[in-house]
């Protein structure tokens, strides 16, 4: 049964967010031959419309809205219910970020759809969704069925891959500005500085990362990690024990109190894997250990280990990568 | 201010996750189900602003089935909430997103605050939606991810920033506000020996199912078809090496042959 | 029938505890035994939260819990630390002959104040010649007008260095022997309190032990709890309270060791598969938890059974001198699990078998307690 389906894009930095584009290879699959739109909000797009019209949608809409920017989540979820509303739509996809996160739900309330987020996996029948996300940190996972006829769908970044960009663009349309609730929109954004991250990747939506704990010693040895991180192009994260002593901010944490991170690969160094932080990382899809002591709890969640020195086993580990990479 | 803080009971971290009977949900048998992570922190948030604003009035809610969601309350009381409402969970139902949301704005038009905190998201599901959706419901300002929120009431203004991945905004929103909380200003406090025991007489206020049902209506439930672990991990494959370069190349090797995960 | 589950109050009470014993505790355990240093941030934690002065009734300032409901608290600090534990619980120690004893007057003055800031105090019975011998005081309480003059020596005493308030007992009349005993309260700060230095100990290092010198220290008449004579019923009184919960303090450390060694023996792995899959270690943890359990459960029906009001003196002193043989046996097969590695500093068994040592010594030692049972035990077969 054929299905309209709605991808929510999203611009970062100018371009089109990789979540967005695994969204749209999702889509294509469950629209079952139905047609796919993506769609951005507001202004200050850069060259995210151009690659949205290659990454394998039928057509781009842009909404403009009215106000300043930035664009706020909750507002924009009644322009989007009319615009899933007049044009048929039966299910909207999100790639995972903070702000698809909220819009999600502002969206399940204007829209009358449920939701479901952190989606992993995601099949179609004639009158209902079946969706598979992990919960409580990943040490389980739940099989959601929503219920006909709409649905919204947030996915975890890293789960689904993006398909190739097309050779021709799919058309280009901007639809009329909107206006939106003057109740919703008091206030204003006075600021915005860049993360306290280092100049990789960003943790949450990282393919790789690669996090230091107490191990490592002194916070001079944190380079060591860092250098594993570059040499792969990961994100850098780090353990609790870490941030609290102040080696690194707490952008970095990955944990219960920190981030969660769903990378394809994610690679822990000196870190004995206290249940904290476990629930932070462990629905990556391949887990590697370094930890001196063979009996830390991490070597029981990783998929493969090290039990060794992190100070002589790490250096060539990051030369290997790069000859292998040919960096 | 008046204050409304959103709880709810999760198993604790350490806790032993088995399905149910039926394999449809976590079994219940033997969980300990506490007050924490983002939700303790809005807790600690609620109870700051409290401080910080004479006069100010802190409720906390949770829904769920007894006795789970008390104790969740009893908790927020030790710690100083001044009040406290347990909405009953309807038998037979359960409750999906869609409820859920329709059950928070039910009790926060019951009792109007200035300020609706939720942790950004719950300890077990991990949904992270309720914030941004009890925002659109109620017609009113809603943020995730907050930081830092204060309230300036010279200018009647709350400040905060939200984390977001292209950086961290700073925002100034006049109340009322719904906020999903990521971090309080301070580490949450542990509750005193005398405030537990003090909490355990101080009385809560329900909301029966019955206005939960007239609230959640009639639409089209979402459910839960399996509750499922991962195969039980073996432990880790250990790499044996004699140099560490011998174990860099020996994994680096696996990590592209056996796990396909390199770039 | 008796019930055996714990109330949603006590299950708090309980998680308190163990969060401060695990979060406060149990990281600053391993520094303290090593470098012997008290770590008074930590006790001022424990009162902060209410866990110190358990056993004064509120309308003093303290927490008055039942004494099952210590014995629930001081079993999960002492799975964090027993030598801070036992400084923690030295306060019930000391005040509870205040609170049998004193009368309205000196219960509010001293216990009030004393709730109402961080303090710690010490109970001071033991002297160099009389430990078991309880009975024979050298300590001397002469009358002089409407004041006492203390002189004397009390030694191994908890907190001695640190305490604002030292229960004292002292003869005011030695040809009456233990007739002759009486109990006093006694600031730190009076002229003649000499308290001195920390003892190097072979466990509970984290907790202060001292002698303190009383000379020719004058207290007012009004310092006296009870009446002359009444100092020794006293002293025995107040040890019917605090057995018990020792009790608890050693199953504390016991399920500390089982902990270790349990987790431990899955991870280790010997002849190709962990070693809990072996049966010589199989025995050794079976036995662990059987007496962990059988020392927690001797040590809640005594405490039950006092706050009751009947009485418990042979069934507290089962469970005292029970639970602490079994936390020696316990400590002692971690020790072995962890092989080598349990001889360690590095590693944390090694400690919970000295801090274990310490419960069959202190608070009646076993020799005692079992003189103890025998004779309770007989005058119920008595006609």
């Amino acid at each position: 049964m054929s299905r309209a389906v709605l991808v929510v894009g999203e611009a970062q930095g100018g371009h089109l967010a990789r979540s967005s584009r695994e969204a749209v290879g999702l889509a294509r699959k469950l629209s079952e031959g139905g047609s796919v739109t993506g769609a951005l909000l507001g202004s200050e797009l850069g060259g995210a419309p151009e690659e949205f019209a290659r990454s394998g949608v039928d057509r781009v809409l842009l909404l403009p809205l009215a106000g300043a920017p930035p664009v706020r989540a909750v507002p924009s979820a009644g322009p989007l219910a009319e615009l899933a509303r007049a044009t048929d739509i039966s299910l909207i996809l999100l790639g995972g970020s903070a702000f698809a996160r909220e819009l999600t739900g502002a969206l399940a309330v204007a829209w009358e759809a449920p939701a479901a987020s952190g989606v992993v996996d995601a099949t179609a029948a004639p009158d209902h969704l079946e969706v598979r996300r992990p919960i409580f940190g990943g040490r389980a996972s739940q099989l959601l069925r929503l219920p006909g006829p709409r649905g919204i769908l947030l996915l975890r970044p890293n789960a689904f891959s993006a398909p190739e960009p097309t050779a021709t663009p799919a058309p280009i349309e901007t639809r009329p500005v909107h206006e939106l609730p003057p109740a919703l929109l008091v206030g204003e954004r006075t600021g915005v500085s860049p993360v306290e991250g280092g100049s990789g990747p960003e943790l949450t939506s990282a393919a790789i990362v690669v996090s230091g704990g107490r191990g490592l010693k002194a916070p001079e040895n944190f380079r060591l990690v860092e250098e594993l991180a570059q040499s792969l192009g990961a994100a850098v994260g780090a353990s609790r024990a870490v941030t609290d002593a102040g080696w690194k901010p707490n952008s970095y944490q990955v944990g219960q109190t920190g981030k969660t991170v769903s990378p394809q690969l994610y690679i822990a160094v000196g870190i004995s894997g206290a249940i904290q932080h476990l629930v932070g990382m462990m629905s990556a899809r391949v887990i590697v250990a370094v930890n001196n002591d063979p009996s830390a709890p991490i070597f029981r969640v990783a998929d493969y280990g090290i039990a060794g020195d992190l100070f002589q086993i790490l250096p060539p580990l990051s030369a290997e990568i790069r000859r292998v990479r040919g960096l | 201010m008046e204050i409304l803080v959103f709880v709810k009971p999760v198993p604790e971290a350490e806790s032993r996750l088995r399905p149910r009977a039926d394999g449809k949900g976590l079994d219940p048998e033997g969980v300990k189900w506490v007050l924490t992570g983002y939700d303790e922190s809005a807790v600690e948030q609620a109870l700051l602003m409290k401080e910080a604003l004479a006069g100010s009035h802190v409720r906390s809610v949770s829904f769920g089935p007894a006795p789970r969601g008390e104790e969740v309350l009893r908790a927020s009381l030790a710690l100083g909430c001044d009040s406290a409402t347990w909405v009953e969970q309807p038998p037979g139902i359960e409750p999906d997103s869609t409820d859920l949301v329709r059950t928070l704005a039910l009790v926060s038009r019951r009792y109007p605050a200035d300020l609706i905190l939720l942790g950004k998201q719950a300890g077990d599901h991990e949904g992270g939606l309720a914030a941004s959706a009890l925002a659109a419901a109620l017609g009113r300002p809603g943020f995730s991810f907050v930081v830092n929120l204060r309230f300036e009431a010279a200018r009647q203004r709350f400040t905060f920033q939200r984390v977001a991945e292209e950086g961290v905004e700073s925002w100034e929103v006049p109340g009322p506000i719904v906020v999903g909380l990521q971090q309080a200003w301070n580490d949450p406090r542990t509750a005193k020996l005398q405030n537990i025991l003090k909490s355990r007489r101080m009385p809560i206020e329900k909301v029966p199912a019955s206005e939960v049902v007239a609230a959640v209506g009639d639409h089209p439930r979402s459910t839960v078809e399996q509750f499922l672990l991962p195969p039980p991990r073996t432990g880790a494959k250990m790499v044996e090496f004699s140099t560490p370069e011998e174990a860099a190349q020996k994994l680096v090797r696996l990590l592209r042959e056996e796990a396909k995960v390199f770039p | 029938m008796p019930e055996f589950s714990l109330s949603e109050e006590q299950r708090s009470l309980q998680d308190l505890a163990r969060k401060f014993a695990r979060t406060e505790m149990a990281p600053r355990a391993a520094e303290c035994d090593r470098t012997a240093q008290v770590p008074e941030d930590i006790y001022r934690k424990s009162w902060e939260l209410g866990l110190m002065n358990l056993n004064v009734p509120t309308e003093y300032g303290g927490s008055g819990l039942s004494l099952l409901d210590q014995c629930l608290i001081v079993e999960e600090l002492a799975y964090g630390c027993g030598g801070m534990t036992t400084s923690i619980i030295a306060n019930c120690l000391a005040l509870e002959p205040i609170i049998l004893g004193g009368s309205e007057e000196q219960k509010r003055s001293v216990l009030t104040p004393f709730c109402a800031d961080y303090h710690l105090a010490s109970f001071c019975l033991t002297e160099p010649g009389g430990g078991s011998d309880a009975g024979t005081v050298a300590t001397r309480a002469r009358r002089d007008g409407d004041h006492y003059v203390i002189s004397g020596e009390k030694c191994f005493i908890t907190n001695a260095p640190h305490a604002s308030l030292y229960t004292v007992f002292a003869s005011t009349d030695p040809s009456l022997r233990h007739k002759g005993v009486s109990a006093f309260f006694v600031a730190r700060g009076t002229e003649g309190v000499l308290p001195g230095k920390d003892e190097e100990k072979m466990g509970h290092r984290a907790s202060s032990t001292g002698t303190v010198r009383f000379e020719e220290v004058r207290v007012p008449v009004s310092h006296r709890l009870g009446a002359e004579g009444e100092g020794f019923t006293l002293a025995m009184r107040t040890l019917d309270q605090t057995r018990t919960p020792i009790g608890a303090l050693a199953t504390g450390i016991a399920q500390a060791a089982l902990d270790h060694a349990a987790s431990y023996a899955l991870q280790r792995r010997t002849f190709g598969k962990p070693i809990g899959e072996h049966q010589a270690i199989q025995m050794k943890l079976a036995m662990m938890a059987t007496e962990i359990q059988a020392a927690r459960l001797l040590t809640w029906n005594a405490a039950w059974l006092i706050d009751q009001g009947k009485g418990a003196t042979l069934e507290s002193s089962i469970a005292k001198s029970f639970a602490s043989d079994a936390a020696m046996r316990v400590t002692d097969e971690a020790i072995q699990v962890f092989g080598g590695y349990g001889y360690m500093k590095e590693y944390p068994v090694e400690k919970l078998h000295r801090d274990a040592k310490l419960t069959q010594i202190y608070e009646g030692s076993n020799e005692i307690q079992r003189i103890v049972i025998a004779r309770e035990l007989l005058k119920r077969y008595q006609r």
